[in-house]
């Protein structure tokens, strides 16, 4: 593979649009190599706490088989990783879900991802940016093998028995956090109704919340099913066929239906004729 | 994809111009310009649009004569599309012009120099000398050799025009005229009609026309044939040299003189071919000569095409639709493989019936041709010919025989005008049944308003193979010699002039109707074909004929007994009986303690039991006929070898599904007899292919051998060894449990899924308290181990698709939006369910579904396409050739079935028509007309593979996901080419070649092939080429305990896994295909646009790399390292990876 930059050797590579490009290889006697773009990550309107602007590396271009722990390793050493985030496609996270135990999590797909790594210092940002390009990034080491194929495989195997005993307490304890969060909830209505209430000189507070979960029993559907009805009775109070202008209509839309369907038939077999589809045998 | 969207955006332009402009004017002109637009892109792409006409053109006042049009479609035709349908066929089949002034200049031609054809000396009748000088020999097998009589040339008395040419019934292709040569009376001798004279003398007459038109340059090479399959009926085939040679073909008939011989002398009791000179022995015996039907009808026809012609001309110019309602039925008969050969229903006896039926006012004369068709189907289907013969004679005289004479020498009775000719003479009494069968079929189909009735009866070819459940062979023609001693049929071989196979044939046919009696519906032969030979070269023998086929449609009911009970010992009937099936007949006693004759016959299994009609066929032949068991060969049976679930067993797979069902049934009964659980179980459906018979390899119980295995550390279950082969693969058998509806259920999704997981523990536990079963809890579902099977069971809340649906606006409302999550929940618990019960019930009334269906999923895995059309589509597939057989009847064998399937794949018009499926009888013709209108409207939305079944009439959900165009249009080519060669091998069972040809995928069209270990292919003994030996797997020998034991190795299936971790990955940029049952090879197909550089960004860096030229950075496909990842993500399953860059450049 030619080296895209005809950069000098040792130095590190970088392409218009301000990406360094770092290659990678699986193990140190693999022929061919990925490569990674990295940048530091530098998003205008960012509130993300989890991603300082000025020590988080963004990374484009991670293959399937490297996970968190693979990636921190990798980047380790351009100085100590904070925390590492992957993710399908560069953006900001979405909000989190309720705290879920590892049961019930969504399995990820595996695919190239892009990541973010923050370091600890800046300097870690620095440092990976520097990096040149004809020294790749080594995935799996004697020291710390990643394994792939069918090891990996026996191994996710073993991983789906789960203890009874472990999943009932996963699923007692999201329980428990559910109801109290239901309770909480009902609690808060039932203070706001109480709120609603008059009070001894018959006055009633109105606030901006009650409404919404006063008309909240009103759905999408029961309001189709009381248009419907009055459909229903409009047309239960029609006479038809009655007027003599009823009967001319109707029979003029016989005849429109007639020739619909002839003009329909028609186009039909023109198509079938230019297929040569009455050709029997 | 990208594809598609690009197309429906154009198309959406397209519309975008001809819809709703204003002005009415305005809109007149547009719409004449959109329409022809339409018009164009319809032919462009063949894809039928809704139809957009404008007010004015709709409700404008009608004309009378545009009123009546209108109404006659509707009230005449079902519709006017079938109107118009058969004016574009009749179209089609008609001669063009140009082709008749071609013809008739060539008539022309040869009727001159027929005319002038030189006289020679008269010479003996067995003297050939004067002939074989020129090479050409005499069209006529010459045995006895020795016959009385002399004979010369001489120019013919006249030259006529027979047939359906001057009639104008003539229809291509295969475009043949009649032409009739008077021999003239002064060649002839009043006694010729004794001893096959008369028929000599008509050979040689034709050997000498053969040798007169061979010297002239506008004619090209000559062959002789004969009519109908009738050797004592020469023709003489003449084709115009040069060109033209193909589409026109004259057959010259030799007839006599008008009245020359007494017709009463031909009587279908008389004799004319003498015993003591066909045996060449003095025979004393002068006064019990036997009569000569055949022989007689064939001399009395040949004076009768002239006034046949005149009859029928008669009646055509009376009735203005005669032709074309003649030409409708001959395509009808053409279809159904009964226009030719011996015994056939041609286009004559198609003429004269349709004469009948006017004369004797049973229709009228100003029917059109599709009443003329219908009516005709009519009286096929209620009359029986064999019974109650009918006559075109009006005012017979006394010498004319009674019907009752004609039903006493000949099998199917049609009397000619004259009332001399049984026109029907050859035909057998099967055929005639078969025409009746075909006619009532196909009554029932037109009237079926849900059926595309034109298509299925006149567009649809029904070959033998295609059509009958099982197709049997006779080869070794010249065996039938030996049965006609066997059966003493001198005389009617003296009869048929030497033809043993037509000799035999109804005695066959009739010992075989007795024998399989009720297992079979219908019993059919092939016509054997008319030969055809060059002039230069002696006539071929009878022995030469392809073999000989009978069809079969099965009683599913009866069909594979293995029992054939009969009379009571003690009653008359039983030696009968005894005499039918020889030394097979035994005494038996049955459990309601009757004593008597019975047959048993061998087989244990379904598949074994298939060749139990095998079995009696050649018994019955060798018994009676001796005719032996290598001259009967079965077509079929031959495919169930790569559907067989042991090998050394001989099972199709029938039995194990039974097994797993019954498996089933017992775990529902035991979980609804659960107790202490928090909420009752509503329902217990299966939701796996097992469950509806339709596994193809259906999953067996076995015994484990646990030293094979390493043990997981807390629960003691088996987990595969990495050193080891890969373990057996145990099928999970996905079983749904409805729980009942309660206030408990909380209404959030996310508690709704761990209620359910806390379910799965609490089933788990009391499965195992109660009933000693080992099993495996996961939030999503619950394994258990039984019977040496593995059981899924997944819990599920009828409500919970609902909840997903809900959310709350802004407003508080709440609103329900479809999402793909809750669609996938409803596929999983309530359509696949549901799919589930509806086909196990299908399988109830239709045994053979299973092995059909099992067949076919085989072909879609072994051609890798299990991928693009899922294992529920497949299922529906099949068993719309159960629920919508037209024009055949639902298949009883899964060979039938399975051409049947291909042939739907292959000729499927998807683009155009949704296909039906209508489980249950659910479906309405108005709930037909709704699913394609709605179609129609909405093509271009709509999955390419289109299938509504009474659930789901607008949405297809199980092909939703795929095939795409591209997929369908290989699986649409590789299905066509696939029956091309099975069909070719099954007919021809000479050919050798092994029938799983058409289950090895051709490799040479994908751009990477990785091979993997075999030994880690966990399915490899299921391959279509299994290796001759493969590991026990770690499974012992011996039955599977029924419950407890350590916790199997479940759904372990690293090609699976490698498959979905390689789509994962590169799904965007290639395409994966393997055959899940022990498939070797992954083929992958690069995606054209993969390859294409892209300019540098973010969002599309995936397993790219970067070049930059200048100061712009582009990136291309970074094939080097995928390649090695395919590797390193495979370690341990890939062996190799093949690139084959000679498809494609890196």
């Amino acid at each position: 593979m030619a080296a895209p930059i005809k950069n000098n050797a040792s130095r590190a590579c970088v392409i218009p649009g301000g990406f360094t490009v770092l290659s990678l290889k699986f193990c140190s006697d693999s022929t061919a190599q990925h490569q990674l773009c990295v940048k530091e990550h530098r998003v205008r309107a960012e509130t993300n706490t989890h991603r300082p602007q000025d020590r988080t590396l963004f990374i484009l271009n991670i293959p399937p088989y490297c996970s968190q722990s693979v990636v921190k390793d990798l980047f380790s050493q351009f100085g100590p990783v904070q925390h590492v985030e992957l993710s399908e496609k560069p953006g900001a996270v979405e909000d989190k879900q309720p705290e879920l135990s590892p049961y019930f999590t969504p399995a990820q797909k595996r695919c190239f991802k892009v990541a973010y790594v923050v370091f600890k210092h800046s300097s870690g940002v620095a440092a990976a940016k520097a990096h040149p390009y004809d020294s790749p990034l080594i995935v799996s080491t004697t020291e710390k093998p990643v394994q792939t194929g069918l090891k990996k495989w026996i191994h996710e195997y073993t991983q789906l028995f789960i203890k009874p005993g472990l999943l009932q307490k996963a699923v007692d304890d999201f329980m428990s956090q559910h109801d109290k969060r239901k309770e909480e909830e009902a609690e808060r209505q039932k203070k706001e109704a109480e709120e609603q209430q008059e009070d001894e000189d018959g006055w009633v507070k109105v606030t901006k919340g009650g409404k919404g979960i006063k008309s909240r029993p009103h759905s999408e559907a029961a309001n189709q099913r009381v248009l419907q009805k009055e459909h229903k009775k409009k047309k239960r109070k029609e006479l038809l066929n009655f007027y003599a202008w009823q009967h001319r209509d109707s029979k003029r839309e016989y005849i429109a239906e007639l020739r619909r369907k002839f003009e329909e038939d028609k186009q039909r077999i023109a198509l079938l004729r230019a297929q040569r589809k009455f050709r029997p045998y | 994809m990208k594809r598609k969207t690009t197309q429906s955006t154009e198309d959406l332009e397209n519309e975008m111009e001809t819809l709703n402009p204003e002005d009415e004017e305005e809109t007149e002109k547009k719409l004449k310009g959109s329409k022809k637009k339409a018009s164009a892109s319809l032919t462009e792409d063949g894809v039928l649009r809704p139809l957009k006409l404008s007010k004015g053109e709709l409700y404008k006042a009608p004309t009378v004569e545009e009123l009546n049009q209108l109404k006659e479609a509707e009230s005449l035709f079902h519709c006017s599309l079938l109107k118009m349908q058969m004016e574009e066929l009749l179209k089609e089949v008609a001669l063009s012009e140009r082709r008749k002034k071609q013809m008739d200049s060539f008539i022309q031609q040869i009727t001159d120099l027929l005319k002038s054809v030189p006289e020679t000396p008269v010479v003996e009748l067995s003297d050939l000398s004067w002939i074989s000088e020129s090479g050409i020999d005499v069209p006529f097998i010459l045995v006895p050799e020795e016959t009385k009589g002399k004979f010369h040339m001489e120019p013919p008395d006249s030259v006529d025009l027979i047939g359906s040419y001057p009639l104008g019934t003539c229809i291509k292709p295969r475009v043949s005229v009649d032409l009739a040569v008077t021999i003239p009376a002064s060649i002839l001798h009043p006694m010729d009609g004794i001893n096959q004279r008369y028929s000599r003398k008509r050979a040689l007459y034709l050997a000498g026309l053969a040798q007169h038109l061979s010297t002239s340059p506008l004619v090209g090479p000559l062959h002789y044939s004969c009519l109908h399959g009738n050797r004592l009926r020469p023709l003489l085939l003449v084709t115009p040299s040069g060109k033209d040679s193909n589409s026109i073909l004259l057959r010259i008939h030799a007839i006599p003189p008008p009245d020359f011989l007494k017709p009463s002398r031909f009587h279908p009791q008389k004799n004319n071919v003498r015993t003591a000179w066909f045996t060449g022995q003095n025979a004393e015996q002068e006064s019990s000569e036997p009569p000569t039907p055949q022989y007689n009808s064939t001399v009395v026809g040949d004076h009768l095409p002239r006034s046949h012609l005149q009859f029928l001309s008669a009646h055509s110019d009376q009735c203005p639709a005669f032709r074309e309602g003649v030409a409708l039925l001959k395509v009808w008969l053409r279809q159904r493989e009964l226009d030719q050969g011996a015994g056939c229903f041609g286009g004559f006896l198609a003429s004269m019936l349709l004469a009948y039926l006017l004369s004797t006012h049973k229709v009228g004369k100003t029917m059109n041709a599709y009443q003329l068709l219908r009516n005709v189907m009519h009286f096929l289907a209620s009359t029986d010919l064999t019974q109650n013969g009918i006559t075109l004679a009006k005012h017979p005289d006394s010498k004319v025989p009674s019907l009752h004479e004609f039903h006493s020498a000949f099998q199917v009775v049609f009397v000619d005008p004259s009332g001399h000719l049984n026109m029907c003479a050859d035909m057998t009494a099967c055929t005639y049944k078969q025409i009746q069968h075909e006619a009532s079929l196909s009554l029932q189909f037109w009237d079926d308003p849900t059926l595309d009735g034109f298509q299925a009866l006149l567009m649809t070819p029904k070959p033998m193979i295609r059509t009958y459940d099982n197709v049997y062979q006779l080869k070794d023609l010249v065996k039938m010699q030996a049965s006609c001693k066997k059966l003493s049929l001198l005389s009617s071989l003296m009869d048929y002039g030497g033809n043993y196979i037509l000799t035999v044939l109804p005695f066959i046919l009739s010992l075989l109707q007795r024998g399989l009696g009720d297992r079979i519906r219908l019993l059919v032969h092939s016509l054997p074909s008319d030969p055809e030979w060059p002039v230069y070269s002696e006539p071929p023998m009878h022995k030469d004929q392809p073999p000989v086929s009978i069809g079969l449609l099965l009683n599913s009911e009866r069909a594979l007994s293995v029992l054939e009970r009969g009379p009571a010992a003690d009653s008359p009937e039983a030696a009968e009986f005894r005499q039918l099936w020889g030394s097979r007949s035994e005494l038996r006693r049955f459990q309601d303690g009757a004593i008597t004759e019975a047959v048993l016959w061998s087989g244990s299994s379904t598949c074994q039991r298939r060749h139990v009609l095998l079995e009696i066929i050649t018994h019955l032949l060798e018994l009676h006929a001796d005719i032996p068991e290598s001259c009967v060969s079965f077509v079929g049976g031959q495919m169930d070898d790569v559907i067989k679930v042991e090998r050394e067993e001989c099972s199709t797979g029938e039995e194990e599904s039974l097994k797993v069902v019954q498996c089933f049934d017992d775990l529902s009964r035991k979980l609804w007899q659960l107790e202490g659980l928090p909420l009752s179980i509503t329902s217990v459906q299966g939701a796996h292919p097992a469950l509806r018979y339709s596994q193809v390899f259906p999953p067996v119980p076995v015994k484990l051998s646990y030293s094979y295995f390493e043990r997981e550390k807390t629960s003691r279950a088996l987990v595969p060894h990495e050193a080891k082969p890969c373990p057996y693969y145990i099928t999970p058998i996905k079983v749904i449990c409805h729980m009942e509806g309660s206030g408990k259920w909380p209404s959030d999704s996310l508690a709704i899924r761990h209620i359910k997981a806390a379910f799965h523990i609490r089933l788990g536990e009391l499965l195992k308290t109660q009933h000693g079963y080992t099993f495996r809890p996961s939030p999503t579902h619950l394994d258990v181990w039984k019977d040496g099977l593995v059981f899924r069971i997944q819990v599920a809340y009828h409500r919970e698709p609902q909840v997903l649906r809900e959310s709350v606006t802004t407003e508080g409302m709440l609103i329900q939006r479809d999402n793909a999550e809750a669609q996938a929940l409803e596929l999983e618990t309530q359509q696949k369910p549901f799919l589930t019960s509806t086909l196990h019930g299908l399988q109830q009334q239709q045994p053979c579904f299973s092995a059909v269906c099992r067949l076919a999923k085989r072909w879609l895995a072994a051609q890798l396409f299990s991928g693009d059309i899922n294992e529920e589509a497949a299922d529906l597939l099949v068993a719309s050739l159960f629920l919508q057989p037209a024009p055949f009847t639902p298949p009883s064998s899964p060979q039938v079935g399975f051409l049947r399937f291909l042939r739907l794949l292959s000729t499927f018009d998807w683009k155009n028509n949704p296909l039906v499926v209508n489980l249950n009888g659910k479906l309405a013709a108005c709930d037909y007309t709704e699913i394609k209108n709605h179609f129609l409207a909405s093509r271009e939305s709509l999955p390419v593979m289109f299938i509504a079944t009474p659930n789901d009439k607008d949405v297809s959900v199980w092909t939703k996901e795929g095939p795409s165009v591209q997929m369908l249009q290989r699986v649409m080519l590789v299905a066509a080419e696939s029956l091309r060669v099975l069909e070719a091998q099954l007919i021809n069972p000479s050919l050798k070649q092994d029938i799983r040809v058409v289950f090895r995928p051709p490799l040479d069209v994908y751009d990477v092939l990785i091979h993997l270990r075999p030994q880690q292919v966990p399915l490899l003994s299921r391959a279509v080429d299994p290796p001759k030996t493969t590991g026990r797997q770690g499974t012992l020998d011996g039955d599977a305990a029924s419950s407890g034991g350590a916790f199997p190795v479940v759904d372990f299936d690293p090609v699976k896994l490698y498959l979905s971790e390689l789509r994962d990955a590169y799904g965007d940029l290639a395409l994966f295909f393997c055959d899940p049952y022990g498939g070797t090879v992954i083929a992958v197909l690069w995606k054209p646009k993969a390859f294409q550089p892209q300019p540098f960004k973010t969002s599309l860096m995936n397993a790219r790399r970067v070049e930059v030229t200048e100061d712009t950075a582009t990136t291309v496909l970074n094939v080097e390292a995928i390649v090695q990842d395919f590797q390193i993500i495979g370690e341990g399953l890939v062996d190799r990876v093949d690139l084959r860059t000679e498809r494609w450049v890196v």
